[in-house]
């Protein structure tokens, strides 16, 4: 069951000199229910844009999008920023209860929630202890903590471990699937969360995703689509050592090539 | 650290010079008085209230003014930040007027509001609500637009972004104007009662230069600068309690006490070894205590000095005295050794942690015996009891920590006893109203404990160790923690209403969200590790509770004297 759908939808930014700078689209795209998508593409493509179009953060220019929520109880999506998105005046606990209390969730229950996020992610020793007292890596996981906390039907993230060295986002990427088979238990409510994450990094859109959508330089259109038809639960840096995944990578890259040399030719242009 | 030293020499070499000029005759004496000389002239003015009476009008003041115009600023100045509209209204005046001499204003403000009091706090207003609202609206504005857009991610609604957002965000940026408006007010207020001198600093300089009475101007220059002073620590202070996410600086790493030079680390030993943090316990009845004399009309420094000194030598004391018992029976477990870190890194021998806190036990019964000799019997009952509580507190067959009654015991040594004691020293005489006074302290103090005993159910039941926690059990122990903390604010209000207190220490009632704070806390956690903040929580409500009664007793004081 698709649980969201958009049909060409476009967003234009107003730019200089009253012209208008078209930023995204038109994108058509379904995303079936408990599926991990990943999104790559060049710089500036406007990835982040339908992210945030997805989220309800910002308005299309054109088009359609339909959520299909099955749970009116529970919010329909949580984002995990870019860089850091922790509130630095909340301790970790305040923080990861933010979207709970908001919401008028009752004091015991979201403190309980909360607690049980901060287990999942590894953090419960610190849940009186504020953002500046933490590392990079640890404030990203609280970020998740939080969007987990609100128990949404999607995840979407947006580049959530762009800015972590290399070894702390090997770290976090198993984490994060292991999290998410987990909320796939029936423990965890059910189905699984239909995540939606976008990166730069080709190996991490194959490691993490069931799907990888290319897309193309500003306006960014989905170019192409590649299944990662490994078998879960994936350990991520064995699966590095597939030949399969060596072919995959590939094939994105050369997908993924002349989009960045566009948007390469683009920023020059601009520049002069 | 060194620095703190370094940064001594100048200002004393300036005094020294200046000292020896006069003495040798090169500085003209009536003009330039010597350092001495102005340091006595000052003692005078506080000995005849001259300068008290000047320095309690100047505050007022200022407080007046202040409060009148921030509370608008800020509500302007967010209104302004978070709306594009009022910004567009608004902005334009607020920019036209924030540059205007605010001193130059004087002679308008006269016309409209004549020269008594409501002009000179009227220029304190308007100096103080530009540089509040400017600040409030440049913090909203500096505010990243990602935290709005998390926050509204998390389902937050207008008021949500107002209310978690944009206020604590702009938090420090609105605190930094309030900072800059203290001192801008007080440059101010001293700048008017130049110029319309009745009453206040500026007006005791202002007419003690018409008599050519220069030690007096000197003396009440120096006030000025220590009043700026005040503001500048207390609002240190201030920010570090409200804004504990933003520790600019790291502290630096702690230095081994090993590596420190010779004299620093013996006084750097015992200052830990003392564990000083632990004061504020007998601290601040003291104060409470001297302070409600000095409201009731009596007061003497040496008497207080004496007093606080005492108690404080008599804490140190038990704390020594107690890490070293702690120490001899732990002895198998190292990590069992107590709170007391020149004992941990092995500076201090547990010999000379006894002797510490003999030596600390002697000072401080001296001075006890300096106060029974010259102020009365009552305080060696009240200090004979006190020993006899302390010994039998843990020690004995009947312990009183033992069965339960520990709370009681705290309650009335640390509440009522160390208050009517202070009040004593002061007054020479006791009376009901400080007992009803003190009740809050003491069912804060007792709640201390509670909160101890709390974490500990399970040990202590394990260790026959009986207290009310554990034979109430886990509800009904909750229920005694919201009674205490409940209790002490009933009784304050109480006060109020039957007016056996001013209502100015109604002032601590701004503890009351810590307070539901750490009664949710307590409701649901039974994890030790949880309790631990409980009992820290309290230890600290305890005291801010305590010092803003003090703040409010002061105020009040103030207030009569105007």
């Amino acid at each position: 069951m698709a649980i969201i759908e958009t049909a060409a939808l476009t967003k234009v930014f107003p730019g200089p000199d009253r012209r208008e700078i078209n930023a995204l689209g038109p994108v058509d795209l379904t995303v079936e229910a408990g599926e991990f998508i990943c999104i790559v593409g060049p710089s500036g493509c406007g990835k982040s844009t339908l992210l945030r179009i997805l989220a309800g953060l910002e308005q299309p220019t054109q088009g359609t999008m339909t959520a299909e929520a099955t749970d009116l109880q529970r919010p329909f999506n949580s984002m995990v920023f870019q860089g850091d998105s922790t509130f630095p005046w909340l301790t970790v606990h305040a923080n990861v209860e933010y979207g709970l209390r908001v919401r008028g969730v009752p004091y015991r229950e979201r403190d309980e929630i909360a607690a049980r996020m901060l287990r999942t992610v590894g953090l419960s020793g610190y849940a009186e202890a504020y953002p500046y007292q933490l590392s990079g890596g640890m404030r990203q996981r609280v970020a998740l903590a939080r969007a987990l906390a609100n128990d949404p039907e999607v995840l979407l993230m947006d580049e959530p471990f762009g800015a972590l060295d290399a070894q702390n986002r090997a770290l976090l990427q198993d984490e994060l699937l292991y999290i998410w088979d987990q909320t796939g238990d029936s423990a965890g409510g059910g189905a699984r969360k239909t995540i939606l994450f976008v990166t730069h990094s080709i190996d991490e859109a194959l490691v993490l995703g069931d799907r990888v959508l290319v897309m193309t330089a500003a306006p960014g259109r989905i170019k192409a689509e590649i299944r990662a038809p490994f078998a879960r639960p994936r350990r991520t840096h064995e699966l590095k050592r597939d030949p399969v995944f060596g072919e995959l990578s590939y094939q994105i890259w050369e997908a993924l090539r002349d989009e960045v040399d566009a948007a390469r030719a683009s920023e020059l242009r601009g520049q002069r | 650290m060194k620095n703190r030293a370094l940064n001594l020499i100048s200002p004393v070499a300036f005094l020294v010079i200046w000292e020896l000029l006069v003495a040798l005759g090169a500085l003209d004496r009536r003009f330039f008085p010597a350092p001495s000389e102005t340091l006595a002239r000052l003692l005078e003015l506080l000995q005849n209230g001259e300068l008290t009476t000047a320095t309690v009008i100047t505050l007022r003041r200022m407080a007046v003014g202040f409060v009148l115009a921030a509370v608008p600023a800020v509500v302007i100045g967010l209104l302004m930040g978070a709306n594009r509209m009022a910004r567009i209204i608004l902005g334009p005046l607020i920019t036209a007027l924030y540059p205007v001499p605010k001193i130059a204003l004087v002679p308008m403000v006269v016309i409209l509001l004549g020269i008594g009091e409501t002009s000179k706090v009227a220029i304190v207003a308007i100096s103080v609500f530009f540089l509040v609202v400017i600040h409030t609206m440049a913090g909203v504005l500096n505010v990243e637009q990602r935290y709005f857009d998390i926050a509204r991610n998390n389902g937050a609604r207008p008021w949500d972004l107002l209310t978690t957002v944009a206020i604590p965000a702009s938090l420090p940026n609105i605190l930094t104007g309030i900072n800059l408006a203290l001192g801008f007010a007080l440059t101010v207020i001293v700048g008017t009662e130049l110029l319309l001198p009745q009453g206040g600093l500026g007006a005791l300089i202002w007419k003690s230069y018409n008599v050519y009475d220069i030690p007096t101007i000197f003396a009440g220059l120096i006030v000025v600068a220590l009043l700026g002073w005040a503001f500048t620590v207390i609002m240190g202070e201030v920010e570090r309690q409200l804004l504990p996410w933003r520790v600019a600086d790291a502290a630096p790493a702690r230095r081994r006490l090993q590596d420190e030079p010779r004299l620093r680390r013996f006084v750097r030993t015992w200052w830990l070894a003392v564990r000083p943090f632990s004061f504020t316990a007998s601290v601040t009845p003291v104060v409470l205590g001297s302070v409600l004399a000095a409201y009731d009309g009596a007061w003497s420094w040496l008497l207080f000095a004496i007093t606080l000194v005492g108690s404080v030598s008599i804490h140190a004391g038990t704390n020594l005295i107690n890490d070293f018992y702690d120490w001899k029976k732990g002895t198998d477990t190292p990590e069992s050794l107590g709170p007391n870190r020149a004992l941990k890194e092995g500076i201090l021998t547990p010999q000379q942690v006894f002797w510490g806190g003999v030596f600390f036990f002697a000072l401080g019964s001296g001075l006890g015996l300096y106060l029974v000799a010259t102020r009365g019997l009552l305080i060696l009952y009240l200090g004979i009891f006190s020993v006899l509580a302390g010994w039998f507190y843990t020690a004995g067959p009947a312990a009183f920590a033992y069965i339960g009654m520990g709370e009681i015991v705290v309650f009335i040594f640390m509440g009522p006893v160390m208050i009517m004691g202070s009040y004593f020293v002061q007054m020479q005489s006791v009376n009901w109203n400080v007992f009803l006074v003190s009740i809050p302290i003491g069912l804060l103090v007792a709640c201390i404990l509670h909160a101890n005993n709390m974490r500990d159910i399970e040990d202590d039941r394990a260790n026959n160790k009986r207290t009310l926690a554990n034979l109430l059990g886990r509800k009904a122990s909750r229920w005694e923690y919201y009674v205490l903390i409940g209790g002490s604010y009933l009784t304050l209000v109480l006060l109020v209403l039957f007016g056996v207190a001013p209502p100015f220490v109604l002032l601590a009632l701004l503890t009351l969200p810590k307070a539901a704070g750490l009664m949710r806390t307590a409701a649901v956690h039974e994890a030790p590790a949880r309790l631990n903040k409980v009992i820290r929580g309290t230890a600290d409500l305890h005291e801010r509770f305590g010092w803003l009664m003090i703040a409010g007793i002061l105020a009040a004081m103030v207030a009569q004297v105007v």
